[in-house]
């Protein structure tokens, strides 16, 4: 029974880990500029095809690529997706900055399928194989079983989580992003560069959703041109569970989101006697959220809706 | 001057075809998506058959045009397949749909407009529902699931097995007639979890399973769910022989699990070994001569359909689509995997099913009925 809990608990973290890492990129976004950018999921496939594209062209067999190949992999494809979220936010949302709030939102579905159909149309519509970027080592902790793979999920997880709220409140640009999270208008005018911070949130977003897609890949062996359609929503719900536009508030709501999950897979059959089974286990998730939305409309860590973040129907 | 002149044209579009001897053959399956390997090889070897008897002047001189769309394994999609071939009056025969659940909402359709087809998807149900136009030229579950179970009970010596399925038409269908099967012949099932078809983690309902440490582990669902359950199960440490129905019957299985995960793993599929016969030796030299690789699972059933379709036009009547249906059902025909024929509501008098065990990087064939 301890060992069924332990086991349990690292699933869920291991999970809530990557809902976490994809949830910022959501959360970053919309506290900058009132949008949700639909095309993130997508930063998440990114970031597994371009390591693996990295692995296959410059580090050559797969079978056989040594630790500072998989390093090379891993930061070379996080960054150049972070690059391509830049460019990305350049193309498809800046012209549309001061036009409806509807508008870049549509655009954002645009990118979206425009990215998973390239990426189909490049690298086939089937999954593939991806190679593991840890040996995998099984380790029992009192009757659990623990992976390597899972074990270095959550580190990677919680340095990059570390380094991005280190940036967010010890940087100079930490400072300019969250003045123009507050008001775009005012920060304006008092000099800030509104251009910079924007691109800085398009940059590291993607780029934790990136690190996320390779982490993902690595841990289920596989990766495919719609992988980020099901996580990237899910990661959506956990951004709007804890809050959206908290950065607190996605870490929050993610592992929140695995909890249950995983709480539902393993509880709701002996609660209800097998009446409920494992399949229920999406209703309940979603069944919390419309909970919490209803006593709590702007999430868990949400900030009360101020007039500035507040959606106005005209605005659609 | 132009009323005349369209008045011939006319006339001699309505004459053309009883010139043309040329049929069209509606060919629909999961030609984009994760299964796509399994739709375009099995479509594969009905054109690596036919493109053959059409070089050669077809039967009796009708030759057969391919209509090939994509159902993307989607049962909307497939309704709108399913529209197109009935609209098209040179359609006669449907090769059809490569799954259960889209089966299961396009058999109407072609019910309705009256057009025979040759129904892949194995769900026992789909030939219960008093189809008067559709075959199924392939073991249905109730022979795949067979199998697996008395080869658990049998040859594993199994006592105990937990299901998992995802929900779907084939995947619940056929994991419930395992669990009847192994039931029936003495095993207990231990418990049924269910997945959704879009879940990639496992992990969660592993923990589950491994509380229970069942002998056998069957999970109903296909690719590649099944490959990443192999991996997981392996990882979390779990000891029970895993079984799965057809779609693990492709290298994909192996390379995506992982080789070290799969070992033992059994796949029960309605293909014999590609070196049973010499007839599909021959059928698998063919394929890899036109296609540049190794047939896929289903190729030889394609190859097999091509052949009835053959017997089928050499007895019919007419070139109508109901003529045709009245061949299609009385059809006794030599193929490459034996003798078939069809009893009253389509379904094969005899249905060869096998069971195979993964060695290596490789299907071992483990047993047959």
């Amino acid at each position: 029974m301890l060992g069924t809990f332990i086991q349990q608990t690292v699933n869920a973290l291991t999970i809530g880990s990557i809902y976490a890492l994809i949830a910022l990129g959501y959360t970053m976004v919309y506290g900058v500029l009132r949008m949700i950018n639909f095309a993130h999921g997508e930063m998440f496939m990114l970031g597994a095809y371009a390591a693996f594209l990295v692995l296959t062209v410059f580090v050559g067999d797969i079978g056989a690529v040594g630790a500072f190949g998989l390093t090379l992999a891993f930061f070379g494809a996080v960054i150049a997706v972070g690059f391509f979220g830049v460019g990305i936010e350049r193309l498809a949302y800046k012209p549309l900055r001061n036009s409806t709030r509807l508008a870049p939102m549509l655009s954002s579905l645009g990118v979206s399928l425009t990215l998973v159909t390239g990426v189909q149309i490049l690298a086939g519509p089937q999954p593939v194989a991806f190679p593991s970027f840890f040996p995998t080592t099984r380790y029992d902790l009192m009757g659990g079983t623990v992976t390597s793979v899972q074990i270095g999920i959550l580190v990677a997880a919680f340095v990059l989580m570390f380094a991005l709220y280190t940036l967010v409140n010890r940087s100079r640009m930490g400072i300019i992003v969250r003045a123009v999270s507050e008001s775009r208008p005012t920060a304006q005018l008092l000099g800030i560069n509104v251009n910079l911070a924007i691109s800085a949130v398009f940059f590291s977003g993607p780029l934790l959703g990136a690190a996320g897609g390779i982490l993902y890949a690595s841990y289920y062996g596989i990766m495919s041109p719609t992988m980020g359609a099901v996580i990237g929503l899910k990661a959506f719900t956990a951004a709007i569970l804890g809050g959206i536009g908290s950065i607190p508030g996605a870490m929050l709501g993610a592992y929140i989101l695995a909890f249950v999950e995983v709480g539902g897979t393993a509880l709701l059959p002996l609660i209800t006697n097998g009446v409920l089974g494992t399949e229920y286990r999406d209703v309940l998730s979603f069944a919390i959220l419309i909970l919490v939305l209803l006593v709590k409309p702007a999430g868990i860590l949400g900030e009360p809706v101020s007039e500035e973040s507040m959606v106005y129907k005209r605005e659609f | 001057m132009k009323i005349a002149a369209s008045l011939c044209l006319g006339v001699s579009l309505l004459a053309t075809p009883s010139f043309a001897e040329e049929i069209s053959v509606g060919l629909a399956a999961p030609l984009s998506g994760p299964q796509a390997y399994f739709g375009n090889t099995w479509h594969n070897g009905f054109k690596l058959y036919w493109d053959k008897l059409n070089a050669e002047g077809g039967v009796n001189g009708v030759t057969v045009k391919y209509n090939q769309q994509d159902d993307k394994a989607d049962p909307r999609e497939g309704t709108l397949v399913a529209q197109k071939f009935c609209d098209d009056e040179s359609v006669v025969i449907g090769l059809v749909n490569f799954n259960s659940g889209v089966a299961q909402s396009t058999l109407p359709i072609y019910e309705d407009c009256e057009l025979p087809t040759m129904t892949f998807g194995s769900n026992p149900d789909l030939t219960k529902q008093g189809y008067k136009f559709m075959v199924r030229p392939v073991a249905n579950d109730l022979a795949n699931a067979l199998l697996p179970a008395e080869y658990a009970l049998q040859k594993l010596n199994a006592k105990t097995a937990v299901i998992v399925s995802d929900k779907q038409v084939f995947g619940q269908g056929i994991s419930e007639i395992f669990g009847t099967n192994f039931t029936a012949g003495g095993g207990q099932v231990l418990d049924t979890l269910a997945v959704a078809p879009t879940d990639v983690d496992f992990t969660s309902v592993l923990a589950q399973i491994k509380a229970k440490s069942p002998d056998v582990i069957y999970v109903g669902a296909v690719m590649p769910q099944i490959a990443l359950f192999a991996k997981q199960m392996h990882e979390q440490g779990v000891t029970a022989s895993l079984m799965v129905p057809d779609g693990g019957y492709t290298p994909d299985f192996i390379t995506q699990a992982g080789e070290a995960n799969v070992q033992g793993t059994m796949v029960a599929i309605q293909v014999p070994p590609m070196d049973a016969s010499p007839a599909i030796a021959e059928f698998a030299k063919l394929y890899k001569e036109k296609y540049g690789e190794e047939a896929g699972p289903y190729s030889i059933y394609g190859y097999v359909h091509g052949q009835i379709l053959e017997a089928v036009l050499k007895s019919t009547k007419g070139l109508s689509r109901e003529e045709i249906n009245d061949a299609l059902h009385v059809v006794k025909v030599q193929t490459a995997v034996g003798e078939l024929e069809f009893d009253d509501v389509g379904e094969l008098k005899v249905a060869p099913s096998y069971l195979y065990k993964v060695e290596g990087n490789d299907f071992k064939l483990a047993g047959s009925r």
